[in-house]
């Protein structure tokens, strides 16, 4: 019942957003630029819970609303701020919060040549499709995949307080980019506890000191672009009296690749991760691994297709997930391999209609938070989304 | 494109004429597709020549500062327009989706703000006219436009 109330208040949101946008001035004069999207999914999957109650039914409770405002007083400065709404499950209720705030300073501009620093609330570069992974018309498709961005990750990873040194460089048809950031997680969300205990035992985490750094070249007028995205998250578990789990550090040491080949009507996108977990507090290490490739097909400006085929395990020394497993879980939990394919069209520049079948063996990307009653190994799913960008 | 012409001039004399009128158009034609989208600037802008590495930064939105300090403001056409598909293509080497995706990127984790898009080709030039420190891109800039043309080197 909440929840179609719910679906109703996101399709207003963008029926109102459609009525509404020819008359807001995204360019508001004085160097002050506002910009905002919104989306609705519907999903249902043949067994398992993913992002609602998906399971025989259809989840409403997908939906993203963000806008945000950025002010140029001069060349060499830029205020960002973001604020975003997010429903998903039970992992997010559509509580508003910052997504981020910043301010940029330009250190070196000659032109081709860009240093700046920022400091604020940040956007974590993690390979192609992180620092917007909210925003619908960013995505190759309805949901990231799952092998390289889990959703299960997404608020610990998206952003953090910190500070960053940037820098673009542009020679003849080639560009690098790069990015190196200090910054302190905010990790105070309970799958967090799923992810590195891996049961919720009442403890909390919380952010130490950690680093992330990019870097992004493209070549021959961005037909071929590649990137290496790699770092050390860490945070201190916090245990709750009586808490069975002690206290210690856990952490991510990401190393991801990333690769694209443009052409005009084709995109070929590949990324792999290996992740090194360190979980203290019960002596666990691994490497975790998650890969995925994908062609997308643009027959016509305002139609794609899409195809891609995607793996992640949480061990790599146990590809079967046995080890992995604590208290009698089900050996496939940790591990997701599926095939995705969808199709999207864009009925306006700013309005798109994307719907995307997901055939799935194991559970790896799923939160507990959603399957209490616990999972099935092989499912599909369905997604339908509406998109708005202004 | 000169010496293409100069060649065009000196066998004009011993060519018959309809092999001469054929090759005369292919030339045109040549030149038209070679120059087939102007870029221009507001006529304070100080520079008369950019770079492909700067077109680039300018219409990436990474650029934001001419060599003299003036703030840069980038006006565009829409996605679908033909003018637009011609200028990446041509003067950027980019493919139009491209470069959208670079801006929905950056204006979405607020590494940079959007260029301002307009409707038609004379609303751009008048744009562009009236903003210092802009610049745009038209199909052919006329003789009275009140705007500067750059040279993409």
């Amino acid at each position: 019942m909440s929840n179609n109330r719910s679906a109703r208040v996101g399709l207003a949101g963008i029926l109102l957003a459609l009525t509404c946008a020819p008359v807001v001035a995204v360019d508001l004069g004085a160097g002050v630029q506002f910009h905002g999207f919104v989306s609705q999914g519907l999903i249902h999957t043949s067994d398992n819970n993913f992002g609602g109650t998906s399971d025989d039914g259809i989840a409403t409770d997908a939906r993203e609303l963000g806008v945000n405002l950025s002010w140029r007083p001069n060349p060499d400065w830029l205020l960002s701020g973001q604020v975003l709404s997010r429903w998903a499950g039970e992992t997010d209720e559509g509580g508003p919060r910052i997504d981020y705030a910043f301010v940029e300073r330009a250190l070196f501009n000659d032109g081709a040549h860009q240093i700046s620093l920022s400091l604020g609330k940040i956007k974590n570069p993690y390979g192609f499709f992180n620092t917007t992974r909210d925003v619908a018309h960013t995505r190759p498709g309805i949901l990231l995949p799952q092998s390289i961005y889990m959703e299960r990750m997404r608020d610990f990873f998206l952003a953090a307080p910190g500070v960053a040194l940037r820098g673009e460089h542009d020679s003849g048809d080639h560009y690098l980019g790069w990015q190196v950031g200090g910054m302190k997680m905010q990790a105070d969300n309970d799958e967090l506890n799923y992810v590195f205990l891996p049961v919720n035992t009442g403890g909390r985490f919380e952010g130490r000191a950690s680093w992330l750094a990019q870097g992004l070249a493209e070549l021959d007028g961005a037909r071929w672009r590649a990137g290496l995205s790699f770092g050390d998250v860490a945070m201190d578990y916090r245990p709750r009296a009586r808490d069975p789990i002690p206290a210690g550090v856990a952490r991510m040491r990401p190393l991801l690749l990333s690769l694209q080949h443009n052409r005009e009507s084709w995109t070929f996108t590949a990324e792999l991760a290996r992740v090194e977990v360190i979980s203290q507090p019960i002596a666990y290490q691994a490497y975790s691994e998650g890969a995925y490739i994908q062609a997308t097909w643009r027959p016509a400006l305002e139609w794609s297709v899409w195809l891609r085929r995607e793996g992640m395990h949480f061990n790599v020394d146990d590809k079967a997930g046995r080890r992995y497993t604590v208290r009698g879980q089900e050996t496939y939990r940790g591990r997701t391999h599926a095939t995705v394919l969808g199709v999207r069209h864009d009925f306006t520049p700013d309005l798109a209609l994307s719907a995307e079948w997901h055939r799935i063996e194991g559970v790896g990307m799923l939160s507990p938070q959603d399957n209490p009653d616990g999972f099935t190994k092989d499912w599909d799913m369905v997604l339908l989304q509406a998109a708005y960008r202004f | 494109m000169t010496p293409a012409w100069m060649s065009a001039v000196r066998i004009r004399g011993f060519l018959p004429g309809v092999l001469r009128g054929g090759l005369l158009l292919v030339l045109l034609g040549l030149t038209g597709l070679a120059a087939a989208v102007d870029v221009v600037a507001h006529r304070g802008v100080s520079v008369g020549a950019i770079s492909l590495a700067s077109a680039r930064a300018l219409f990436g939105m990474r650029q934001v500062k001419w060599p003299d300090g003036a703030q840069v403001r980038v006006f565009v056409l829409a996605d679908g327009h033909p003018v637009h598909a011609a200028f990446c293509k041509e003067k950027l080497n980019l493919y139009p989706y491209q470069l959208r995706q670079s801006w929905d990127r950056l204006v979405f984790s607020g590494l940079a703000q959007a260029p301002t898009e307009v409707a038609s080709e004379e609303e751009l030039i008048a744009r562009v006219a009236a903003t210092p420190g802009a610049i745009g891109y038209v199909r052919k800039v006329r003789p009275h436009d009140p705007v500067k043309l750059l040279d993409v080197q």
